[in-house]
C-alpha cells in the first residue's frame, strides 16, 4: 500500500514539474500550431492586394502559359502556382528554384499584382516547430518539449484516480476543484488527440531526434538512407529531367518542339488525384523536344503526407513518364503519422476539427499552468517567491502570446503596404507586443494583469472585422471574412473570460480561495 | 507517505539526480536500445531503421516514467544495461574498424 | 462536402456521448431521476450504438481512414461540449439532440 502511494506521488511530482517547466513552451507550440492549421487562409488574409477572380484552374493555366511564353521563353523551367480553395491566387516563376520569388498574376487580366510583403500564416507554422530559433536548435527544443508532453500525458493518466468515474464531470465555481475538473476533462476526453498530435509531431523529425538506427546500419549517413528510400522510378525521371536541363545537353542543342497546351494536363492530373486536388504545375525545358510537365497535388489528397509528390508527363506527346510509386509499408507508417500531424486531408470540416482540438489542447495546458498557481496559493507554507514567478509568467506566456499573435494580424493591416523591410517590421510588432505584455504582466498584480490583457486581446479580436472593412474593404471575400469572423468569435470567448475576471472585483481582495472562482470560469471559457 | 516529512532542501539533490537520469540517462538508454533493435530486427535495412526509430519515443517515455516510479538506486542500476545494448548494436561496426 | 451530413455526424456523436453519460449512475441521478430507473441500463448500449452510427455517417463523408480520424475528433469534441453544457445549461444539454433533429428535418424539407 505504501509503495503504491509513493508511485502515485512520484508520478504526480513528475507530472507537475515536467508540465510546469515545459508548459509555457508547450503553450506557445500548441497555440501557433493550432493557428497554423489555417496557415494558407492566413496567408491569403495577410495579402489583401490579391483578389479571388473565381477563375478555374484550366483558364488560369492558359493565362499563366501565355504570360510565361511572352516574358520568359528561354527559361529552363516554368512554375505555375494554381489557384486553390485555400489560396485562390495565381502565381508564376521561372528558372530552377520552385521556392524562389513568385510573381502574382491577376487571373483575369494577366497583369502582375504586387502584394504587400508579409510574414503570413507561414510565420505561425515555422514558429510552431522552431520557436523562431535557428532551425537546427529549434526543432530540438520543440522535440524536447514534445517528449516532456508525452511523459506528462502518461503520468497524468496514471495519477488520475477516477478517470472513468469523472468522465463527464465538471463542477464550476468550486475553486481548485473546478480547475482540476476542467484540466482533467479536457485532457481525458481529448486524450487520443493529445497523444496522437504529440507522438506524430515527434515522428516528423524522427531520424534527427534518434539517429541510433541510422548510425548502426548506415554509419550515420542519412542521405544514403534517403536515396535508398526513394523509389527507383522517380529517381530515373528526375535524372533524365536534370540531364536535359543542365550538364550533358545544353538547352540550345535540343530542338524546339510544339508542346501540348498546358491546360490539358489539369484534367489529366485531376483524373489521377481527384477534382480540385492540384496545387501547382511546372514545365522543364519549355517548348523543347525534351520538355516535361509536372503536376503536383495539394497536400492532403490522402492521409499520407504527400509533400513533393508529382505526376510527370512528356509535354510533347502527353504520355505519362513518371507516376508516384506506392510507399513501402514502414515509410508509409511514418508518412501517415506525419500526415496526421500536418492535417492537410479531409477538407475544411477536418481542418475545423483539428483547429478546435488544438484550441482545447492549449486550454488544457493553460489550465494546468494556472492550476499549479491556484494549488500553491492554498498551501500556506509554500514558497511564495516561486509562486509569484509562476503567476506572472503564466500571464506573460498565455496572455502575452495571444496578444502577440493578435498584434501581428493588426500590424499586417496597419503597417504601410509598401514599407521597406516590411516583414521585419511585422516581426518587430509580434515580439515587441509580446515584450510589452511580459513587462505588463510583471508589473501588475496577477488578477489585474489577467483581466487587462484578456480585455485588450478580446477587444482587438472583436474589432478585426471592422479593421478589415476600414483598411482593406476591397479585399473582403469569403475566405477573409471567415478569418475575421473566427477572430471575432475568439474575441467573444476571451471577452467572456475577461468579463468573469473583471466582474467579481471583490474577489481580488478576498482570500485566495475566493479568487479561484473567477479563474475557474476562465478555464470553462478557454476550453 | 513517509517521504512527505523530508525537508525540501534534502529532496532537491535526489530530484535533480532523478531528472538527470531520466533525461540524459533515458536518452542514452533509448539510443542504445534502438541501436540494438536496429541490429536484431529482421528485414531490409531501410525498414528496420524506420521501425526501430519510430518506437524510440515510446521507449524513452516509458523509461522516464519508470525512472521516476522506482527507487533511485534501482533506477541508477539501469545504466548498466546501456553498454551491452550499445555493443549489440555496434559490434560489427567496431569489429570492422578494428580489423 | 455536405454541411448537413457533417452536422448530422456531430449530433449523432453528441447524442451517443449523452446517452453514455446518462448511463452513469451519478449523472442519471442528477439529470434524469424523473424517468423510470430501469431505463438507465439501456443508456450505454444506446450510446454505443449511436457512436457506431456516427462512425458510419462519417464514412459517408470521408474515405475510411480519414473517417476514423474525424470520428475520434468529433466524439471527443462533442463529449467536451456536453461536459461544459451540463452544468451551465443542463436543459439545453439534454434537449440538443431533439432540437438538432427538428432543425435537420426542417432543413431537409426546406432545401
Amino acid at each position: 500500500m505504501a509503495k503504491q502511494a509513493s508511485v502515485t506521488q512520484s508520478m504526480s511530482g513528475l507530472h507537475t514539474w515536467a508540465g510546469l517547466i515545459v508548459g509555457w513552451l508547450l503553450f506557445a507550440i500548441f497555440l501557433t500550431g493550432t493557428l497554423a492549421v489555417f496557415d494558407k487562409e492566413l496567408n491569403w488574409w495577410m495579402q489583401p492586394e490579391l483578389h479571388d477572380t473565381g477563375l478555374d484552374q484550366v483558364s488560369a493555366v492558359r493565362v499563366a502559359e501565355s504570360w510565361l511564353r511572352e516574358r520568359n521563353p528561354d527559361a529552363s523551367a516554368w512554375n505555375i502556382g494554381l489557384p486553390t480553395e485555400r489560396g485562390p491566387s495565381l502565381s508564376v516563376s521561372s528558372g530552377e528554384q520552385r521556392r524562389g520569388q513568385r510573381t502574382q498574376l491577376d487571373a483575369d487580366s494577366g497583369e502582375v499584382v504586387v502584394p504587400r510583403e508579409t510574414l503570413g500564416g507561414n510565420f505561425f507554422f515555422h514558429f510552431h516547430y522552431t520557436l523562431h530559433m535557428p532551425r537546427s536548435i529549434g526543432i530540438w527544443v520543440v522535440g524536447f518539449a514534445a517528449m516532456a508532453m508525452l511523459v506528462a500525458i502518461i503520468s497524468g493518466v496514471i495519477i488520475h484516480k477516477k478517470i472513468f468515474k469523472d468522465f463527464f464531470t465538471f463542477r464550476p465555481a468550486k475553486g481548485q476543484r473546478s480547475w482540476l475538473d476542467g484540466h482533467n476533462a479536457s485532457a481525458v476526453l481529448l486524450l487520443p488527440f493529445h497523444l496522437m498530435i504529440t507522438y506524430t509531431g515527434l515522428a516528423i523529425f524522427f531520424l534527427i531526434y534518434m539517429p541510433a538506427a541510422t548510425d548502426v546500419l548506415y554509419g550515420g549517413d542519412r542521405e544514403a538512407l534517403f536515396s535508398e528510400l526513394r523509389p527507383g522510378n522517380e529517381q530515373q525521371v528526375e535524372r533524365a529531367g536534370r540531364a536535359g536541363e543542365g550538364g550533358r545537353a545544353p538547352r540550345a542543342e535540343v530542338p524546339a518542339a510544339q508542346m501540348l497546351p498546358l491546360e490539358q494536363f489539369i484534367g489529366r492530373g485531376e483524373a489521377y488525384y481527384g477534382e480540385d486536388m492540384l496545387g501547382s504545375l511546372s514545365v522543364s525545358n519549355p517548348d523543347r523536344a525534351n520538355a516535361r510537365v509536372e503536376v503536383r497535388p495539394v497536400m492532403g489528397t490522402r492521409l499520407e503526407l504527400t509533400k513533393g509528390e508529382s505526376l510527370v508527363f512528356n509535354a510533347i506527346t502527353g504520355e505519362v513518364v513518371g507516376a508516384p510509386q506506392p510507399t513501402r509499408t514502414t515509410l508509409l507508417t511514418q508518412k501517415v503519422m506525419a500526415g496526421l500531424h500536418f492535417a492537410q486531408f479531409g477538407g475544411y470540416a477536418m481542418r475545423w476539427i483539428y483547429f478546435l482540438c488544438g484550441l482545447i489542447s492549449c486550454a488544457m495546458i493553460a489550465s494546468g499552468l494556472v492550476l499549479y498557481t491556484v494549488k500553491r496559493r492554498r498551501q500556506v507554507k509554500s514558497d511564495t517567491r516561486w509562486l509569484r514567478q509562476a503567476e506572472w509568467l503564466n500571464v506573460a506566456v498565455i496572455g502575452g502570446l495571444m496578444f502577440a499573435c493578435t498584434a501581428l494580424l493588426w500590424g499586417n493591416r496597419m503597417l504601410p503596404a509598401n514599407m521597406a523591410e516590411r516583414e521585419l517590421w511585422e516581426l518587430r510588432v509580434f515580439f515587441g507586443g509580446w515584450l510589452l505584455a511580459l513587462v505588463h504582466a510583471r508589473l501588475r498584480a496577477p488578477l489585474r494583469a489577467w483581466a487587462e490583457q484578456l480585455t485588450l486581446i478580446a477587444l482587438l479580436l472583436l474589432a478585426m472585422p471592422v479593421l478589415d472593412m476600414l483598411l482593406a474593404p476591397k479585399a473582403l471575400d469569403g475566405l477573409r471574412l471567415s478569418v475575421d469572423a473566427s477572430a471575432a468569435a475568439m474575441g467573444l470567448i476571451l471577452g467572456w473570460a475577461a468579463w468573469r475576471v473583471v466582474c467579481q472585483p471583490q474577489a481580488v481582495k478576498k482570500t485566495a480561495g475566493e479568487t479561484k472562482k473567477i479563474r475557474t470560469s476562465r478555464t470553462g471559457v478557454t476550453s | 507517505m513517509s517521504r512527505v516529512a523530508t525537508p525540501a532542501a534534502r529532496l532537491w539533490p535526489a530530484a535533480l539526480a532523478r531528472t538527470l537520469l531520466a533525461v540524459v540517462g533515458g536518452y542514452a538508454f533509448t539510443y542504445s536500445a534502438v541501436a540494438a533493435l536496429a541490429r536484431l530486427l529482421p528485414g531490409e535495412p531501410v525498414d528496420v531503421v524506420i521501425s526501430a526509430t519510430l518506437v524510440s519515443f515510446l521507449i524513452y517515455t516509458l523509461y522516464v516514467l519508470w525512472a521516476f516510479a522506482v527507487p533511485l538506486r534501482r533506477a541508477l542500476l539501469s545504466l548498466l544495461v546501456i553498454p551491452p545494448l550499445a555493443l549489440i548494436g555496434f559490434w560489427p561496426n567496431l569489429f570492422a574498424g578494428a580489423a | 462536402m455536405s454541411v448537413s451530413l457533417f452536422v448530422a455526424v456531430f449530433v449523432v456523436a453528441y447524442s451517443g456521448m449523452l446517452a453514455c453519460c446518462l448511463g452513469m449512475e451519478r449523472h442519471w441521478k442528477k439529470r434524469a431521476s424523473r424517468l423510470p430507473t430501469s431505463w438507465r441500463r439501456y443508456c450505454r448500449p444506446l450510446g454505443v450504438l449511436l457512436l457506431a452510427l456516427a462512425a458510419y455517417l462519417a464514412m459517408q463523408l470521408w474515405p475510411l481512414a480519414m473517417a476514423w480520424v474525424a470520428w475520434l475528433g468529433l466524439i471527443s469534441l462533442s463529449g467536451l461540449g456536453l461536459l461544459f453544457l451540463l452544468p451551465y445549461a443542463p436543459r439545453l444539454a439534454l434537449s440538443l439532440p431533439v432540437l438538432a433533429v427538428v432543425l435537420l428535418v426542417i432543413g431537409a424539407i426546406w432545401v
